[in-house]
């Protein structure tokens, strides 16, 4: 199709239009965007007098439809700002209470926290109980994992399948980093001890020390929150009740 | 009847009741309406109503017997019925509905708008209200006669009046428009608007074009700015003299329509003097409410600074000996600024430190303004002969969508706050921009060890620069805390976040304006800040308080910019109304307004003694005024372009203003001030003598490679940083 070498009607009629206004300087879309946006416009407000009209058993959309449609679009999206009276009112009697004092020394100065924004926004699953452990068997401890699976590399977790951990004494605290990623390394693979550093994103095998399981369940956090409870450490240490506050979504 | 005929006559000798032509038979003069009211719906509602104020007007004046009959013979219920069916539009059709009426229409709609907002049992409409709505002024056709014959004898007076006097057209030319087009007189209003909109002041030429584009009342409705107009009085200051010959000659002719509006409209000042100059006047006015009334700016303003704080310096210090009095710290290089001043006795022109309650310092504050003055021994003394070098930050590929821009006091970071929505804060120095380790780090640090401040700060994300997200719509205003804790932003969402410069995530989200909000700024003490934006107030928050603690209303348009006073008590803001006003925090009053500009005005500087106020607007001047007098003392031209950003110098000797037309203009402060020490200041009458030195306060003009620029800061040491987004 061979570009129109003219302008269609509208966009002139626009163009008129901004030219009337007085704006000089404007980009191209703009007239796009404006004739865009009148078209809706008077969609809306025709196939709302329409719906009026029909309310109002005539047979035909007449100019007080059209009316009402207007009005009843201006309150509802192009509102304006309160009136001046409204203002000065609104104003003298706010500005008739003194300034509150300052309380000393209490840290940072927030609003009460419901009106702050510094809540977490996520809560955890619960996740399925399943963890037995028998008492001498140390090396095969299920682990049940409440979130879905990713590949290695990412700090999410691995499947949801019982894996095998080995222990290492001594290295209870490093569970508590955050970013704690566990991979589950397939049954087939032996366990090989590595370290885990409470920073590193990379997939490593954790290691637990086996008397912190018991019975308990674990759950272990997927989500990068900072604020959550720390690692495996503590959520070994967890009791179940804990997670229950928190349903799955 | 005869009673209420009478009454009413006697209370509105001046106005002429005249039966409007086109209207719908039933007259404008209510005191025939005694029959029951038979007619459709549309008009029996604007009867109705001023039959009720007519009840009204004969209560207040105890005619009971005259109530009686009329309630009988009209056939009214006992209780007044609710009027706030009557929608403005419906009665406006045709003659009843006139000037005075608007406020009637506006009520009801107000009332149905705001349901919250009791009109405090004021459902029947005022009498004046209603009696004001027979105030037709006469008909249509004959407004341009009247237009005419007020411009026939303005010319015809001595050249000495005639500029006062001219100040009349614009208004009344704006007024008699609205009138017509509020009564649905669409025609003549055009008509009206064709002949005379040529011969108004150029400066007005936005307003007219935008009034150009209002041919009916429904247009009007959503216009706040100029209902805002319609409803307030436009001010005029004249001399007695000139305000005599007008009235003489306004009264003396048959119908004094004219005379009318300008009672009702007008609000004129009159002084007793001599009567200004083209030249004068044009300095003063182009706003849209006429110019300040002279109490307006009678208030006294504490503009002094507040004291600074005793401070210990450390003893180990090489440079600074310990502080011995107060508010003395002995040095031994000599103090370039007054940190400390010299004088034990209270400035008169200081609030005291109690005026408002202000945040006591923290050991960091401390530290903070020893570094301060560490820093301030080394400034640069700036002046004619010494300009500032200028370090010119450019934002490239930002695609115009840069739209504020802040540093903190110490130049180590800035913030851009961008029309995509976001806000990013680099750093500007080499050391990179850290966030706090999470709490699971946090357990594994040693909190014993002394550098434990570093240790919970996350090396591993450290970078140059972040990304704060969070806000729905361009970010407009950005403004950094004192202490550099916080960051606020304000936005076209209609919210104002306060971010944590320690952890990068949004504290707060200060909810109140509906509207853009067009600026916002902290206090020189941190804790309180004000926002201004498209709902035509300001409003002063707290942190720690999620709704506002005052609301600076009074401007007929949009605030567009807003600063605090460096003593904290008083807030500038300047608005597309063309005005600047300076607001009082304790009690929220208005104690200043400044006119004077002719566009909307986007910049404003106080200077460091807090005596003077710098703006900056749309039409390419500085303005200077004079808080303590309330006058403007100087006018610097020389920019072509919107002025986006103005800032005084460290010791204000140099204001740098920074505009659309990249350039950034330096500007000899001192010298523009010196003037004043002479005692030729006259401000009594509130005449300004503005020299036209803007070439010899000119100190330097640096331009830039196609680059708005949009913020200045002056370090600490006085080297000027100045940004802006490359746009080729």
């Amino acid at each position: 199709m061979s570009a129109p070498k003219t302008i269609p009607k509208d966009a002139q009629v626009m163009i008129q239009i901004l030219k009337d206004m007085g704006i000089t300087e404007y980009e191209p879309r703009v007239i796009n965007q404006m004739l865009e946006f009148t078209y809706r416009y008077v969609t809306t407000i025709i196939e709302d007098a329409k719906i009026y009209a029909t309310h109002a058993k005539k047979s035909s959309v007449d100019a007080d439809d059209i009316k009402l449609a207007i009005q009843c679009r201006m309150d509802q999206s192009f509102t304006s700002p309160p009136p001046r009276d409204f203002l000065l009112e609104v104003a003298r009697q706010k500005n008739q209470t003194p300034l509150p004092l300052i309380k000393p020394y209490t840290g940072p100065r927030l609003p009460p926290d419901r009106y702050c924004l510094t809540a977490p926004n996520y809560r955890l699953k619960s996740i399925q109980k399943k963890v037995t452990s028998s008492a001498g068997r140390i090396t095969v401890p299920r682990l049940n994992v409440g979130s879905v699976s990713s590949r290695p590399g990412t700090p999410t977790l691995g499947t949801p399948s019982v894996q095998s951990v080995t222990s290492k004494a001594g290295t209870p605290v490093s569970l508590t980093g955050q970013r704690f990623t566990v991979q589950i390394p397939p049954p087939s693979q032996t366990v090989t001890t590595k370290t885990i550093t409470p920073s590193t994103p990379a997939v490593s095998n954790v290691l637990i020390n086996p008397s912190l399981i018991g019975s308990k369940n674990i759950l272990i956090t997927t989500n990068m929150v900072s604020q959550n409870s720390g690692g495996a450490g503590d959520s070994l240490k967890r009791k179940h009740e804990d997670d229950d506050d928190y349903d799955a979504l | 009847m005869a009673a209420v005929q009478g009454g009413l006559a006697d209370t509105n000798e001046e106005k002429d009741i005249k039966t409007e032509p086109s209207s719908d038979g039933f007259g404008n003069n209510n005191a025939n309406d005694g029959r029951v009211l038979s007619t459709s719906p549309g008009s029996s509602a604007s009867d109705q109503q001023t039959l009720l104020a007519v009840l009204q007007f004969l209560r207040k004046n105890k005619l009971t017997e005259s109530v009686e009959i009329l309630r009988r013979e009209a056939g009214l219920p006992e209780d007044s019925p609710e009027l706030k069916g009557s929608d403005s539009s419906g009665a406006g059709s045709g003659g009843a509905a006139g000037s005075g009426d608007k406020e009637g229409g506006d009520a009801s709609s107000l009332l149905s708008r705001t349901s919250s907002v009791t009109a405090a049992g004021e459902d029947q409409p005022d009498v004046n209200v209603v009696l004001s709505a027979y105030n037709q002024q006469g008909d249509p056709p004959l407004y341009q006669v009247y237009y005419s014959g007020l411009k026939k004898f303005i010319e015809s007076v001595l050249d000495c009046h005639r500029a006062e006097l001219s100040q009349l057209f614009y208004p009344l030319f704006v007024h008699m428009y609205l009138e017509l087009v509020y009564n649905n007189h669409e025609s003549e209003a055009k008509a009206f608007f064709e002949k005379f909109s040529g011969d108004q002041e150029c400066y007005y030429e936005d307003d007219l074009r935008v009034l150009s584009s209002l041919s009916k009342r429904e247009h009007m409705r959503g216009n706040e700015t100029l209902m805002d107009f319609r409803t307030s009085k436009f001010v005029l200051r004249i001399s007695r003299d000139s305000y005599q010959l007008l009235k003489r000659h306004l009264q003396e002719r048959q119908n004094n329509q004219i005379w009318n509006i300008i009672q009702e409209h007008l609000y004129i000042d009159i002084f007793d003097g001599m009567p200004r100059s083209k030249g004068q006047i044009d300095a003063m006015s182009g706003s849209l409410a006429g110019e300040g009334k002279r109490e307006a700016n009678k208030a006294k303003v504490y503009y002094g600074l507040l004291k600074e704080p005793e401070i210990e310096l450390p003893l180990d210090d090489e440079d600074e000996e310990a502080e011995n009095e107060e508010g003395k710290p002995k040095k031994k290089k000599p103090k370039k600024d007054s940190m400390g001043s010299k004088s034990k006795k209270q400035d008169p022109n200081a609030p005291s430190q109690t005026r408002i309650p202000l945040p006591e310092l923290k050991d960091s504050d401390k530290l903070d303004k020893i570094m301060y003055m560490k820093e301030a021994t080394k400034r640069i003394r700036l002046g004619p002969d010494n300009l500032p070098s200028i370090c010119f930050y450019s934002f490239l590929n930002a695609y115009q969508g840069l739209t504020a821009v802040d540093f903190t006091d110490d130049s180590s970071l800035i913030a851009g706050g961008f029309a995509d929505s976001t806000v990013r804060v680099w750093s500007v120095t080499p050391k990179k921009l850290r966030k706090v380790k999470s709490a699971a780090d946090l357990n594994l640090i040693d909190k014993e060890s002394d550098d434990v401040l570093e240790r919970i700060m996350d090396e591993k994300t450290a970078s140059e620069s972040k990304i704060l997200y969070g806000h729905s719509g361009p970010v407009y205003g950005i403004s950094f805390s004192p202490d550099r804790n916080y960051l606020l932003s304000s936005s076209e969402d209609g919210t104002v976040r306060l971010w944590s410069l320690q952890t990068f995530t949004c504290l707060v989200g200060y909810k109140g304006h509906n509207y853009p909000v067009w600026d916002t700024h902290f206090s020189p003490h941190g804790y309180y800040f004000v926002s201004g934006g498209h709902d035509r107030v300001a409003r002063l928050w707290a942190t720690d308080h999620y709704q506002p603690l005052r609301m600076f209303s009074g401007h007929l348009a949009d605030v567009t910019c807003t600063r605090f006073h460096p003593n904290s008590n008083y807030v500038a803001t300047g608005s597309s109304d063309r005005t600047i006003r300076l607001w009082d925090v304790l009690n929220g009053n208005c104690v200043r307004i400044f006119t004077g500009h002719k566009g909307p005005i986007h910049a404003l500087a106080f200077s460091p003694n807090g005596k003077f106020l710098a703006s900056g607007a749309t039409d390419g001047r500085v303005l200077l005024w004079d808080i303590g007098h309330g006058l403007m003392i100087g006018e610097l031209k020389g920019h072509t372009d919107t002025i986006y950003s103005l800032r005084f110098s460290r010791d204000g000797e140099i204001l740098a203003s920074g505009s659309m037309d990249n350039t950034v203009r330096l500007w000899d402060a001192m010298k523009a001030f010196d003037d004043l020490e002479t005692d030729d200041f006259t401000a009594a009458t509130g005449h300004v003598h503005l020299q036209d030195n803007s070439q010899e306060l000119l100190l330097g003009t640096y331009m830039s490679k196609s680059t708005p620029v949009i913020h200045l800061h002056f370090t600490r040491r006085n080297l000027l940083l100045a940004t802006g987004a490359y746009n080729p």
